[in-house]
């Protein structure tokens, strides 16, 4: 604890230099662990690690710096995963497939956009819930029940590719969020998360700076899709659009901390690691307990686990401070 | 198509419609009072249905009769959610209280929806009455008993609503909380009470959908979020605003599912009904019944 | 006298911002006592406190010997301290006797409530007359009377009212305040916040100023009427020679 309160009460410079390194060991770690250990399920963790990253942040665009909480999330995961590996299958090669999955997504984003951006709140959720269900079953009406690899491409499989994939993802994504927050965007975005009526009174272009979030939000979404598709041997066409890959989005960004940048990362990995070992144990629990989990961030820490992490340290500066004020 | 084919394919869709009122008055009434989303009603619905389930499997008890069960199970299901969960939200204000009580609700349903599968596991139940597939002949049309008994409950439970909201004092508090709380208050009405008995009382209705739910189809663990949405869509065709509204709305959704699936094929049938619902969102959000 | 409505150094916030510093006064029964100020001053704040709408600071409200502060709005009013809220506040979508009936909800209101009704009625013939109109249909002045049956109904010991006459054509703030002379008259103490400071200090015994949540003077209706600085400030005179 005396070394996090030395991190906080520490000058700018000399935080943010300690910050970023902790931050470059992070990514050297991501990449060099899973290569030193080179087991399957190793491999496997860290990339599901990845990829909920990027779910999580590419929802957090919308969610947690534009205040627009979207229910429809899955819809562009879907279909980036569609367009990807279909175009993939068809001989594209691969990473102009996986640009297209984004790419389609964000241009059904846009298409929906305006029209659901009208709605406000409670209905905007349950609105971008609608929509994602339309596509849910129709897809599921339309595509083939399931999508096996080819030989060709099975005995090619290179799951070190397919991670560092989701890898390079989770950065970029986050990286983007980064410099959206540094942007002069972000001002814009952010009072219309605060306050939109006040934003509009002061010149905000409010729907502007929606569909860019909602732009960038779905362009990470659809190529986490295609991620999703890349690595899957075999899958149900229809699974990248159900419901449950916006509520692990919610679930993780709201556990890590809605808005912030390391939110998402955090509750990522936490989400997975957990998920993963209670999967082993008590396989119905795990959902059980992120949703008592989920119930008590809401309710308690609304700021998830960053801002908890954050209240301790307060508490732990001002109980040095206190000790600093008796030994005087 | 045929006179009768189209007749029958209208009556099933209005028995389907009656459930679907059914389901969404009870999420009508705690958004219309409690301004909140419970997007764990179908949650509800579900444990409703078990419940049902249940007494039938083990105690042999008819469907229809257990509803003396599952009624009072769920109504006080209901008042322990709103005392341990909702009870904390409801304090907010406006988009802040309806944001924390999707939230909320979505981590309830991953608590319920996994209870049930850790009780009943993943399989789908059904009942089987002594009287399936029996029914009434008129016109060439079919009317199974259990459907028709679920129609005419469906009735009933309605016309019992509007009498106690309109003509009892609790359920004029009811409306009067729902109206302007605070001016509840001032009246003298303890809203909190009203909060909690609200709450509970969708549940019920809630559970007399599950029931019915077991009966024309089974069910499983995973049906929650369907029959969330199917309650969300009703209420906006029927106007936020509005709870017995709710039931008409339900039977016009059941109808139209019912015609289109009957045209375009049964798999675009819930399509149908979520264009709709978009289209009104979008367009009417007062929804259909409302005097705009 | 027996102190009826005493508050006792009462600090209350609207919000974030705090509305009312330390404000003592007290009301004794069967007057009628008017709260004058300017706008934002914290009249309103007052009326929702004591009411029970909201929790103060610190400080309290006593009615007789019954602490009003720790209870919650539908018990106050069991206690007979009714308030008639700034704006009317009525149930719109509900008829005119839907809402005078949900006035009487409490158990002692509601046992004596088809005689309350009667004598409501006599009040505002109107509202008889209306009865099965939804109360959203109803012009401004009729909804002021019909938000004062609805507290009646309530059986007030003390009825307070927030700007009754707000919005109102000075025929009909009139009638109003006739009928609340009447109902004073009839025994029951009255607390009112006015914006019409003329009227209210005419009709009242005694009043209070209150300005940016303080009590700033007090003293008779009459004594204010005279006031200088009353008169600059809330009637719209120049000062008198004296």
């Amino acid at each position: 604890m005396k070394a996090m309160t030395l991190l906080q009460t520490s000058s700018g410079s000399f935080r943010r230099w300690l910050v970023s390194s902790g931050i470059i060991i992070l990514i050297l770690l991501a990449i060099f662990i899973p290569r030193q250990v080179d087991k399957q399920n190793v491999w496997n963790l860290f990339f599901l690690i990845c990829l909920h990253i990027s779910l999580g942040q590419s929802w957090n665009f919308l969610a947690g710096f534009a205040g627009q909480s979207s229910l429809g999330h899955a819809a562009f995961f879907g279909i980036g995963a569609l367009v990807t590996r279909t175009l993939w299958f068809r001989e594209m090669p691969f990473a102009l497939a996986f640009i297209s999955g984004g790419a389609a997504a964000v241009l059904f984003a846009m298409l929906i956009g305006a029209p659901t951006f009208r709605l406000r709140g409670a209905y905007f959720a349950i609105g971008t819930l609608g929509v994602a269900e339309v596509l849910r079953i129709t897809a599921s009406q339309n595509l083939p029940l399931i999508s096996t690899m080819s030989g060709p491409l099975i005995a090619t499989y290179d799951l070190p590719a397919r991670y560092y994939l989701a890898l390079g993802l989770a950065l970029a994504t986050t990286g983007a969020a980064y410099i959206l927050l540094r942007s002069p965007w972000s001002l814009g975005i952010l009072a219309v998360r605060e306050d939109e009526e006040a934003a509009q009174a002061t010149g905000v272009h409010v729907l502007r700076h929606k569909l860019l979030a909602l732009s960038l939000s779905s362009f990470f979404a659809g190529l986490a899709g295609g991620v999703f598709a890349f690595q899957q041997i075999s899958y149900y066409p229809s699974a990248p659009f159900s419901p449950v890959w916006t509520f692990d989005a919610l679930l993780i960004t709201f556990i890590g901390g809605l808005g912030t940048l390391s939110g998402p990362v955090i509750g990522a990995i936490f989400f997975v690691v957990v998920r993963e070992q209670l999967a082993v144990n008590l396989v119905e629990f795990h959902q059980v307990i992120f949703g008592i989990l989920f119930i008590l961030i809401v309710l308690v820490f609304p700021g998830g686990l960053v801002q908890a992490w954050e209240r301790l340290i307060k508490v732990s500066i001002r109980k040095e401070k206190q000790n600093v004020n008796i030994s005087k | 198509m045929s006179i009768e084919s189209i007749a029958q394919t209208l009556v099933f869709g209005l028995f389907v419609g009656g459930i679907y009122g059914i389901a969404a008055m009870g999420l009508a009434l705690v958004f219309g009072v409690l301004k909140m989303l419970n997007i764990a009603h179908g949650e509800l619905v579900m444990l409703g249905g078990y419940v049902s389930f249940w007494a039938f499997s083990t105690l042999g008890i008819d469907p229809f009769v257990s509803l003396a069960i599952v009624i009072p199970v769920l109504f006080v299901v209901g008042l322990a959610l709103d005392r341990t969960v909702y009870r904390h939200i409801v304090r907010l204000l406006g988009e802040e209280k309806i944001k924390n009580s999707l939230l909320v609700s979505f981590g309830l349903t991953l608590v319920l929806q996994n209870l049930a599968q850790w009780l009943f596991t993943a399989d789908e139940r059904a009942i089987q009455v002594s009287y399936a597939g029996v029914g009434l002949n008129l016109f060439g049309v079919t009317m199974p008993y259990t459907r028709l008994g679920t129609l005419s409950i469906a009735l009933v439970v309605t016309l019992a609503l509007n009498y106690f909201l309109h003509h009892t004092y609790p359920g004029k508090a009811i409306l009067a909380t729902a109206e302007d709380f605070e001016a509840a208050e001032l009246a003298g009405i303890n809203i909190h009470r009203v909060y909690m008995m609200t709450f509970a009382l969708g549940a019920s209705l809630a559970s007399i959908a599950g029931t019915f739910v077991t009966v024309t189809y089974g069910i499983s663990p995973s049906v929650g979020i369907l029959w969330t949405l199917k309650a969300l869509i009703v209420i906006v065709l029927a106007g936020t605003g509005s709870i017995l509204g709710a039931f008409p709305a339900g039977i016009l959704l059941g109808v139209v599912e019912a015609v289109s699936g009957a045209f375009i094929g049964a798999t675009y049938r819930e399509v149908v009904g979520l264009v709709i619902f978009l289209l009104v969102l979008i367009l009417r959000p007062q929804g259909l019944f409302a005097r705009s | 006298m027996t102190k009826f409505l005493g508050i006792n150094h009462l600090n209350a916030s609207y919000g974030d911002i705090q509305a009312l510093w330390g404000v003592s006064l007290k009301v004794d029964e069967g007057e009628i006592v008017a709260l004058i100020g300017p706008n934002g001053a914290g009249k309103t704040t007052l009326l929702r406190t004591v009411a029970g709408l909201h929790q103060p600071l610190s400080g309290t409200v006593q009615l007789g010997n019954t602490a009003l502060h720790t209870l919650p709005a539908y018990r106050i009013v069991e206690q007979g301290v009714i308030l008639v809220p700034e704006g009317r506040r009525l149930f719109g979508g509900l008829t005119v006797l839907e809402n005078l009936e949900l006035g009487a909800y409490s158990q002692r209101a509601r046992d004596a409530r088809f005689k309350t009704l009667k004598h409501v009625f006599e009040l505002f013939p109107i509202l008889a007359e209306r009865q099965k109109q939804r109360a959203n249909t109803m012009s401004g002045g009729q909804q002021q009377m019909l938000a004062i049956g609805r507290a009646l109904m309530g059986l007030p010991r003390l009825l307070m009212l927030d700007e009754p006459s707000l919005g109102l054509a000075p025929m009909i703030v009139q009638n109003i305040f006739e009928i609340v002379k009447l109902m004073n008259d009839r025994g029951v103490t009255i607390f009112l916040v006015e914006q019409n400071a003329r009227q209210a200090l005419e009709l009242a015994h005694r009043a209070y100023i209150l300005e940016q949540g303080k009590v700033v003077g007090t003293g008779t209706g009459r004594e204010l009427l005279r006031n200088n600085e009353v008169r600059k400030a809330y009637l719209g005179f120049a000062p008198t020679a004296r």
